[in-house]
């Protein structure tokens, strides 16, 4: 009976180790350096991957699309979306020491705004906007890289009050230590190092030496990543539309740009070229924002194509960013496309040729509401939103009115993904597929 | 030209036209056969290349083979059946492919003909690509590319092993520089590429093994001809101007399976060492010929020497003979025909001279005859009254003493007029014999003939029937460098003559006159008139056609003007009267011959 109690005990202690054990394991650790390897620009304005580091907005967007406070614990409107009032938090700092202040942040928000429809001031530890317009999505549109909060030291180096600070740039590598003081608490690595301007063969090629901790996968690249069992964290909702946009001035008649919206041939890109990644779409918003996605037709229409063009044959270019390899292939298909349906096209870089008939971009959508979405997409295609509303009906007005012109003709939505490293806890991608670093830990960080 | 001169150009003509000849025969035979051996050597080169092109089509073949082959494409076909045909994950095998077997096209091609991967045009997937042209066999086909130029290959066609359904891989190699480079080629000769992409020619799409070629233009006519034919062609090239960069060229049109040329491959043999060899053949022709003409000329000169010298020495010989010196000889180098003229030539002197030795003895005899004669009988004349008058007195000597007194008176008197007339005779002889040297002097002719004219006027006058005197003098001064008295007396000599030739009266015309550096001094009458023999002897001494008279009147004139440097000659014809033609150098030519 003893020998049988005794045994019980030893079981039982075993099993509170193991547990204690596991526990420990699977608590963030603080320390280590967190490789980050990315194609672009670390801190390329506005969503270069640094940015979510080293700066703040005033709103942010949690990763199931929620709206939350950041900069400012707390905002209003008045005057039926006309102004709106951010009240900043106290107690942030600057990574130099300076507090943040209302001017400060008016200051940044001012230097960020290129065509905005709105006014801003500072009063009191108060961010005042006001604008001509109503502006029921300003919050949401406020948690946007593009309107961090950021400003440059006396040595022309980033400052911001994000989690990390700047500490060098250098040989391509950029340099980010932990911010002890961040208001949203000391993140748990260390050090960050992005490696930036990295081809993805050689992202992948550090990941796969264990080199790198966080390294970019295609969409293209998306499927054969999941076939080599890459460890992978994939954007809940495709944020990258891919689009075609047709110069007006050079292309005036509307004929004619709807004879190029239906030469393409949307299928056959989404098939073979991004492997059935991501989704087909006619419309600007995807499908999961907007829900209205399916009322935009895709399917090529050859015939009609050649018949609203007519005898036309003026020779355009389709201009494409010739350092991205897909998008040289997504151009050269499309050129393709187009002649099959007797246009006379050559593909051209868009350094060349900046002033193209036709150019092939890829944007990015950062907003995860539906209204600010698609005034961000319109804003990215140089115009505004027609109606003003965010319910389902207007915006599709929108939408539709925007895309009737053919000035832009979206093709597909393509997702985020990301090889992540096994030791990498923690990792969240935002719903635009931006990964949020802050709060990632080591699991082998001592 | 002289005779040496004459000959040395015979000779070198002769000799130059020889060589030149030779030489040109020479030298278009060796570059006939030089040419000849090099169009040999380019058809041996143009063969060698169509072995390499095949060979080079059949490496894209083994190529394309091994693709077709590789256990990647089994898998693929593999995978492409378990899939149901999901081409997507291929997209870029193609250029993988390609890349590891070197090829520059390469295409995988599902069973209805649809690209499932493409190196070249990857956004070609889905399209269709027409395999039915295309066979076994590597050919050749014009490839479509994104950026819309096209560019010529060599493709081959296989089939994956065991796939079903069945998969293709098309593949090529590109026709460009590193094509031309595989073609091995000599360091003289170079292998061009014409891809046919237009339909006028386009001198930068001719390519060499070094890139674009600056003297493309030049091939124009070669590769469209070719183009145009389908045959194989051949000329000559001229690169540039100079005949060292001409190349012989062959174009070989490359065809597709359909028989349009799509290609032209030049073959261009370089003619350098052909026109280098030429031009020293030519040259060394040139030099031998220069050295032989040099030598004949030198061979001519000697050779001319040795014929013309003789005869020179001849010429010389003979023109001293002209000039009077009779006993000339020539030197008897050889005993050819030259030698045989040269002691002709001799001989002839040398009879001359004796000749003239035995005309000069029988001349001085015929004058010492003549002058006997002439002596004997101007003697003769006083010697008979003499002879006369002597015997009168002898026979006088019987009459009474003043018979004898009266005819002794006579006979004093004949004999003493006799003796004067002997003496006179005598006298005119010896003055004769004893003619004075002239003493020059400046002499103004027209004073000289005006002082005769003045002196035999009168006596013109008086003569009967009167004779004529017509005085023409040149009134410009005409002076010469003479002995005056000299003159007078020779002038007078010749007036005398003129009026003893007419003794029934008559014209006697004195003139005087220059012709060039000469004083003429004419003196005519209106006589008789001479015969051309008497015309000849009548400067001989004591040679006279008048009943009386020494026959020494002309001889001293003669001698006169011989003294003076002059000439004298008669012209008269029987019937017509005669004139004697005095001609003076003038001073100033005098002072030049001097």
């Amino acid at each position: 009976m003893k020998l049988t109690v005794s045994r019980w005990l030893v079981v039982i202690s075993l099993l509170f180790a193991s547990a204690l054990t596991t526990a420990a394991r699977t608590r963030p650790r603080y320390g280590g350096t967190l490789h980050v390897e990315t194609r672009t620009d670390p801190l390329k304005s506005p969503d270069g991957i640094a940015r979510k580091l080293l700066f703040d907005t005033l709103t942010q967007v949690s990763a199931n699309g929620e709206l939350l406070p950041a900069l400012a614990v707390s905002w209003e409107s008045q005057s039926a979306n006309h102004r709106w009032q951010f009240r900043l938090r106290s107690g942030v700092h600057f990574h130099d020491g300076s507090p943040l202040t209302a001017e400060a942040a008016v200051q940044s928000l001012s230097a960020s705004c290129k065509h905005c429809a709105w006014h801003v001031r500072a009063v009191g530890d108060s961010v005042i906007f006001t604008g001509d317009a109503p502006m029921p999505e300003l919050p949401a549109e406020m948690a946007r890289s593009a309107y961090a909060i950021a400003r440059q030291d006396d040595n022309g180096n980033p400052d911001g009050t994000g989690p990390f600070r700047f500490v060098a740039n250098s040989n391509g590598i950029l340099f980010l230590s932990a911010n002890d003081d961040s208001w949203q608490g000391r993140p748990f690595v260390d050090t960050v190092e992005i490696y930036g301007n990295r081809t993805v063969r050689e992202q992948w090629l550090d990941f796969s030496v264990g080199k790198a901790d966080l390294v970019e996968v295609p969409p293209e690249l998306l499927r054969q990543a999941q076939q080599d069992r890459m460890p992978l964290a994939v954007a809940a909702r495709p944020s990258d539309l891919l689009a075609i946009s047709v110069s007006p001035e050079q292309i005036a008649d509307e004929h004619l740009r709807e004879s190029i919206a239906l030469a393409l041939d949307r299928t056959a890109l989404f098939n073979v070229i991004f492997q059935k990644q991501g989704e087909v779409t006619a419309s600007l918003l995807p499908n999961a924002l907007s829900g209205y996605a399916f009322l935009f037709p895709s399917p090529a229409n050859l015939s009609r194509s050649r018949e609203l063009r007519g005898t036309q044959s003026i020779p355009m270019h389709l201009s494409v960013d010739s350092s991205s390899a897909v998008l040289q292939l997504v151009a050269e298909r499309l050129a393709l496309n187009l002649r099959d349906a007797g246009w006379n096209v050559r593909v051209a870089s868009q350094a060349a040729n900046p002033n193209a008939e036709l150019a092939l971009q890829l944007v990015h959508m950062e907003a995860a509401e539906a209204t600010s979405a698609l005034g961000e997409t319109l804003e990215d295609f140089g115009a505004r939103a027609r109606d003003e509303g965010s319910d389902p009906a207007t915006l599709y007005r929108s939408e539709h009115s925007f895309l009737q012109s053919h000035t832009v003709i979206p093709l597909l939505y393509l997702p985020r993904a990301y090889g992540v490293n096994v030791r990498v806890q923690n990792l969240v991608l935002a719903p635009d597929g931006t990964p949020l670093l802050a709060n990632v830990s080591l699991e082998d960080a001592k | 030209m002289s005779l040496r001169q004459r000959l040395l150009l015979v000779f070198s003509l002769t000799v130059v036209l020889s060589v030149a000849a030779v030489a040109w025969i020479v030298s278009l035979r060796t570059r006939q056969a030089f040419a000849e051996a090099n169009q040999k050597h380019t058809v041996a080169l143009v063969d060698q290349f169509r072995r390499d092109f095949d060979e080079q089509a059949e490496d894209v073949a083994a190529r394309v083979d091994h693709v077709a082959g590789s256990d990647r494409l089994v898998r693929i076909a593999f995978d492409l059946t378990q899939t149901g045909g999901d081409p997507s994950p291929y997209l870029s095998e193609a250029a993988v492919l390609a890349g590891d077997h070197q090829l520059d096209f390469l295409e995988i091609i599902s069973a209805d003909g649809s690209i499932v991967s493409s190196a070249q045009w990857p956004a070609r997937f889905g399209y269709r690509e027409d395999l039915h042209s295309i066979g076994n066999q590597p050919t050749l086909k014009r490839e479509e590319l994104p950026d819309g130029s096209s560019e010529i290959g060599l493709f081959a066609l296989r089939t994956v092993r065991g796939a079903e359904p069945k998969l293709y891989v098309l593949g090529g190699k590109r026709l460009d520089r590193g094509f031309l480079a595989n073609l091995s080629a000599p360091a003289d000769t170079q292998v061009l590429l014409y891809p046919v992409l237009t339909s006028t020619f386009n001198p930068h799409a001719l390519i060499s093994t070094v890139g674009e070629l600056p003297q493309a233009a030049q091939y124009k006519s070669l590769v469209e001809s070719a183009r145009s034919s389908g045959q194989e062609v051949r000329s000559t090239i001229y690169v540039t101007d100079r005949r060292e960069d001409s190349v012989d060229a062959t174009a070989m049109p490359l065809k597709a399976p359909d028989g349009s040329v799509l290609a032209v491959l030049v073959v261009a043999n370089s003619r350098r060492g052909l026109v280098e060899l030429q031009q020293h053949i030519r040259a060394i022709g040139y030099g031998v010929a220069g050295v032989s003409i040099l030598l004949a000329i030198a061979a001519s000169l000697w050779i001319t020497s040795r014929i013309s010298h003789p005869i020179e020495q001849l010429a010389a010989a003979a023109t001293e003979v002209a000039a009077g010196n009779w006993d000339t000889q020539v030197e008897i180098s050889s005993s050819d025909e030259v030698g045989a003229l040269a002691r002709s030539f001799n001989h002839m002197t040398q009879q001359l001279s004796e000749q003239r030795e035995r005309l000069v003895q029988s001349e001085r005899v015929a004058a010492w005859r003549e002058l006997a004669r002439r002596l004997a009988h101007e003697l003769k004349n006083p010697l008979f009254p003499l002879q006369l008058t002597v015997e009168n007195l002898i026979k006088a000597r019987n009459l009474s003493p003043a018979e004898f007194d009266e005819i002794f008176r006579e006979s004093t008197g004949t004999l003493t007029a006799e003796i004067a007339n002997l003496k006179n005779v005598i006298a005119r002889f010896s003055d004769f014999s004893k003619m004075p040297k002239p003493q020059l002097q400046q002499v103004n002719m027209v004073e000289v003939l005006r002082k005769v004219a003045t002196l035999y006027e009168p006596v013109l006058a008086r003569h009967h029937p009167p004779i004529d005197f017509d005085v023409q003098l040149d009134i410009e001064a005409r002076t010469v460098s003479a002995d005056p008295d000299l003159l007078h007396r020779a002038l007078s000599n010749l007036v005398l003559n003129a009026m003893d030739a007419m003794p029934n009266g008559g014209t006697l015309t004195m003139e005087l006159g220059s012709r060039g550096d000469s004083i003429e001094i004419r003196v005519s009458d209106t006589g008789s008139g001479m015969t051309p023999e008497e015309c000849d002897r009548l400067f001989t001494p004591y040679y006279t056609t008048k009943q009386h008279g020494t026959g020494l009147g002309l001889a001293i004139v003669q001698s006169v003007v011989s003294d003076h440097h002059g000439t004298i000659r008669v012209e008269s014809k029987p019937g017509h009267g005669s004139t004697f033609v005095v001609d003076l150098p003038s001073l100033a030519a005098r002072v030049a011959s001097a």
